[in-house]
C-alpha cells in the first residue's frame, strides 16, 4: 500500500513539474483580463501607386502579444507579408511587402491587419513608424501610415 | 403403497438403522481433536513466516516501476521541449537562413524591402541573371533570393 502511494506521489510530482514547464511565465493570472483585437494598418500613398512598403509597430503602453498577421485589402497585397516569426508572442513587429505587378493601389488602403492579444486592463498604446514606401519604379514616395 | 415400493428414491429403502449409524460414526471419528492452543500456535508461526519472508524480486519490481515512471517523464519532457510554443510561418527556416549574408542590394547602407523589391524586378526583367543576385548562394537566381533579402529586412534585432 505504501509503495503504491509512493509511486502515485512520484508520478504526480513529475506530471506537475512537466505541466509547470508548459506554463508561460508571463501568462496572465486568472484575474487579468485578456482579449483579442485586430489592429488595422492603413497607408495613404496619395496619387502614387503603392508597390512596396515597410513599417514597424510596437506597443509603448499596456501589455500585448502579436498573435497573427493578415494581408491587405487590395489584391496586390492580400498575400501574407514578410515578418520575423520571432515577432509572434512579442510586442514589436516589422512588416513589409511588395508587388512587381501593375495593378497597384493608390490613395488610402488597408495594407495589413495585426491580430493582438491584449493582456490586462490598461489600454495599449502603439508606436507606428513607416520605414519606406515605394512606387512601381522602386522610388520612394511620401505616404502616411495610420491604424484603427 | 405399490407405487412407493417401485420408487427407488424412497427413503424407506435407504433408511439406516440407528445402531449401524452410531457404529460408523464411531469408526471414522478422529482419534483426538487438535487442541485450540496448538492450532493457534501453528497459525501464529505461519503468519510470522509469511510476514517476514524476504521477497527476492521486491527490489527489482520497485526499480522497474521507478524506471518506467522516469522513462515516461523523459518522454513527456522531450516532447514538450520539442514542441514549438508558437506556430511559425512555413518560411521560418528560410528566415533563419537569411540572417547570415548581406542583403543590401541597392547599397544605401540599410536593408529594407526595397532591396528585395529591386532584386525581384531585376530578376523578372532579364533572362540572364547576374551571379551576384544569387544572394543565398544556392547556385540559382530565383524567388528564394528575393525572399532571403525580404526576411533580412524584417528581422527584429537590427536597426532599419
Amino acid at each position: 500500500m505504501k509503495q503504491a502511494i509512493a509511486k502515485i506521489m512520484v508520478t504526480l510530482a513529475l506530471f506537475v513539474s512537466v505541466m509547470a514547464q508548459e506554463q508561460d511565465f508571463e501568462s496572465p493570472s486568472a484575474a487579468a483580463a485578456v482579449r483579442f483585437e485586430p489592429l488595422r494598418i492603413y497607408l495613404d500613398s496619395g496619387p502614387n501607386n503603392l508597390a512596396a512598403f515597410q513599417f514597424e509597430l510596437k506597443a509603448v503602453a499596456g501589455k500585448i502579444k502579436i498573435v497573427g498577421v493578415e494581408g491587405g485589402e487590395h489584391e496586390a497585397f492580400t498575400e501574407p507579408a514578410y515578418y520575423d516569426p520571432a515577432a509572434l508572442a512579442n510586442d514589436r513587429i516589422i512588416i513589409a511587402a511588395f508587388n512587381t505587378g501593375s495593378d497597384l493601389p493608390t490613395g488610402r488602403t488597408r495594407i495589413a491587419t495585426i491580430h493582438l492579444q491584449i493582456i490586462g486592463d490598461i489600454e495599449p498604446e502603439y508606436e507606428l513608424h513607416l520605414t519606406v514606401a515605394a512606387s512601381e519604379d522602386g522610388n520612394e514616395i511620401p505616404a502616411e501610415i495610420s491604424f484603427e | 403403497m405399490i407405487e412407493n415400493d417401485r420408487n427407488p428414491d424412497s427413503e424407506s429403502q435407504f433408511a439406516i438403522p440407528p445402531g449401524l449409524r452410531d457404529d460408523l460414526q464411531a469408526l471414522y471419528k478422529p482419534d483426538s481433536a487438535v487442541p485450540p492452543e496448538v492450532d493457534r500456535a501453528i497459525l501464529d508461526r505461519a503468519h510470522h513466516r509469511l510476514v517476514n519472508r524476504k521477497r527476492p524480486f521486491r527490489g527489482i519490481r520497485w526499480a522497474a516501476s521507478a524506471a518506467s515512471v522516469a522513462a515516461a517523464a523523459v518522454v513527456i519532457i522531450v516532447v514538450s521541449l520539442d514542441r514549438p510554443r508558437d506556430a511559425a510561418p512555413p518560411s521560418a527556416a528560410r528566415f533563419t537562413a537569411a540572417l547570415a549574408l548581406p542583403s543590401d542590394i541597392d547599397q544605401n547602407g540599410r536593408v529594407d524591402i526595397l532591396d528585395a523589391f529591386k532584386l525581384a524586378r531585376n530578376i523578372e526583367s532579364t533572362s540572364l541573371p547576374k551571379i551576384e543576385w544569387d544572394i543565398n548562394r544556392d547556385g540559382m537566381v530565383n524567388r528564394d533570393d528575393v525572399d532571403y533579402v525580404a526576411f533580412a529586412a524584417v528581422r527584429l534585432n537590427k536597426g532599419v
